[in-house]
């Protein structure tokens, strides 16, 4: 699997030589993986498919990014859907799932593969907890004509279950994501709640305005850039 | 065909058990959500068509011995199940039973079994499977940089947080409206603020600030989209951060009673207090001080007293009335008129 170790490599370098510059400048080197093709995966079979994206890898990759994709290319590789971008990676401090259903067992399962999955591709797992079942109950007549004191009761009871996973990138999120939902059993209900960090954006770091003058009565419109 | 009847007999009962046609009718017990899994065969000897070209239905194969009987124990599992299917009895090699016994009976068997069917089942996710498929994806995550391990870290070098929800649900539609709703979340420590801009911005925040953990929340949810809302909430912070830092004409108009909070310094508490003090202190004549002349302000304000009682008033006046607060209140009072 050349191709992919070199991939491995670049990003490894370009990111430690970025890390010893200063501590966050990473930011702008971050690299996106796109997740060419999930058919492959559902399939069963490794490296099958070929949705090929030259067209993205030409335009986005920097010069030695370049010289190592021609290196592996002329490797006559069948696929690699691997594509690096220099287009800064999110970082998900926390990604929260919750899972709904009306039968514990089922959660239960679902539960066990979705740690085994966050367990195998490397992600910090937090709490996984059980919140307590909902039960929605409604009492209705039980004949259609009279007789009211004879009723029937049905309920409806919503299990949940929920998962944190911690310090995750974008790219990963993404994976996990995907790959967890795409075996949501039938009848289970997600909800995928993120929490994205980023930096305080260039235009908040200093105010706009001009230093106020000794007579300390600057008109609001008269320092307003563009 | 004949190991298949001795199986039958076996879960009768009986060694002279039926044939296989009957076995339905003779069963003691059977479940209505019961599969069909008998063959019938009343219909080869049905109503005589006479002479009218006999219609003779194609003989029906017998079902061979079903695929668990061939299978090898160390055999690759998710070629069996290589994505999620309904459970089909005759592949599945265990002898699951499901469903709620009959009085004296036990759960039933496999064959038949729709409880079986109809629950989802994770036999296409088995540990060695799932391991394949994150082999498969590993290459596709990336790693958390190494730097930002703490949260500490993280509040110094990112200090926004945007939080948005997903939903996944099986329905008419695939869009749920509540997904729009985007919540930003920053530390006012983490933005360049001076003392009028910080004022300026918590007053132009009221609810949406919480002083304890000095977190600004601003929710969006006007726009359709969740891009649209997180445009819009960078939108908002931008607005207040640089409304924050222009100071109006009509601000030196603000009066005691428009600032956010009570402050001691210059309040009539303050003047109270210093000409009670100086009251008492005049019938005294301190050496070095004229009769009359009350010691210097700075000096009075600088008593330790006089600095207890400054911040029970603020603690009263801002933070309300509780027990503990007045009794602070009571305390500094003694101290200050030496009771």
């Amino acid at each position: 699997m050349q191709i992919k170790t070199e991939i491995q490599m670049y990003n490894n370098k370009q990111w430690l030589s970025s890390m010893w510059a200063s501590a966050w400048l990473f930011m702008g080197l971050r690299f996106t993986r796109i997740v060419c093709a999930m058919a492959r995966i559902s399939s069963g079979i490794p490296l099958l498919g070929l949705r090929s994206l030259n067209a993205c890898r030409g335009h986005r990759s920097s010069q030695t990014l370049r010289a190592s994709f021609h290196r592996a290319s002329s490797l006559a590789l069948t696929s690699s859907q691997i594509t690096v971008t220099d287009e800064p990676d999110t970082l998900f401090q926390k990604v929260s799932v919750l899972v709904k259903g009306h039968d514990r067992s089922v959660l239960d399962s679902y539960e066990f593969f979705a740690t085994m999955a966050a367990k195998e591709l490397g992600i910090t797992l937090g709490n996984v907890f059980e919140s307590p079942k909902d039960v929605l109950r409604l009492t209705l007549l039980k004949s259609i004509h009279i007789f009211k004191k004879h009723r029937v009761q049905y309920e409806m009871r919503t299990h949940y279950r929920c998962l944190e996973l911690f310090h995750l990138t974008g790219s990963t999120a993404q994976v996990y994501l995907e790959y967890i939902q795409r075996n949501l059993p039938e009848g289970v209900a997600m909800e995928v709640s993120k929490i994205a960090v980023a930096k305080v954006p260039e235009h908040i770091l200093q105010p706009m305005w001009e230093e106020p003058t000794a007579d300390n009565a600057p008109s609001p419109t008269a320092d307003l850039k563009g | 065909m004949a190991a298949h009847t001795t199986k039958i007999c076996l879960s009768l009962g009986r060694i002279n058990g039926p044939s296989f046609g009957q076995y339905a009718s003779l069963n003691r017990a059977t479940y209505a959500t019961a599969l069909s899994t008998s063959n019938f065969t009343g219909n080869k000897g049905g109503p005589d068509r006479g002479g009218r070209g006999a219609f003779v239905r194609r003989p029906r194969r017998e079902p061979g011995e079903p695929r668990t009987e061939k299978m090898d124990s160390q055999q690759d599992w998710s070629a069996v199940y290589p994505s999620a299917a309904s459970f089909r009895p005759g592949s599945v090699p265990l002898p699951v039973r499901m469903g709620y016994p009959v009085k004296g009976g036990v759960p039933s068997e496999k064959r038949g079994n729709l409880e079986l069917i109809k629950i989802p089942n994770f036999l296409h996710l088995t540990p060695a499977a799932i391991k394949k498929h994150c082999e498969a994806l590993k290459p596709f995550c990336t790693e958390w940089p190494a730097g930002l391990d703490s949260d500490a870290d993280l509040d110094k070098h990112l200090p926004i947080r945007v939080e948005t929800t997903d939903y996944v649900s099986a329905g008419p539609s695939v869009r749920n409206p509540a997904a729009r709703v985007v919540t930003l979340r920053v530390r006012l420590s983490s933005l360049n603020l001076d003392e009028h801009a910080r004022e300026k911005m918590l007053k132009l925040l009221g609810d949406r600030y919480c002083k304890d953990t000095d977190i600004l929340t601003i929710t969006t949810d006007s726009c359709p989209l969740k891009q649209q809302n997180t445009d819009y909430a960078m939108y908002l912070l931008t607005v207040l951060y640089h409304e924050a830092w222009k100071t109006e004409a009509w601000e030196s108009e603000m009066t005691r009673a428009d600032r956010r909070e009570y402050i001691w310094e210059d309040s009539a508490s303050q003047q109270n207090v210093l000409d009670t003090l100086a009251r008492m202190a005049a019938p005294v004549p301190g050496e070095g001080v004229g009769e009359g002349e009350a010691p210097p302000r700075e000096e009075l304000l600088a008593r330790p007293e006089v600095q207890q009682y400054r911040d029970s008033v603020t603690q009263l006046k801002n933070e309300g009335e509780s027990e503990g607060a007045t009794l602070r209140y009571r305390e500094a009072v003694k101290k200050l008129l030496s009771l």
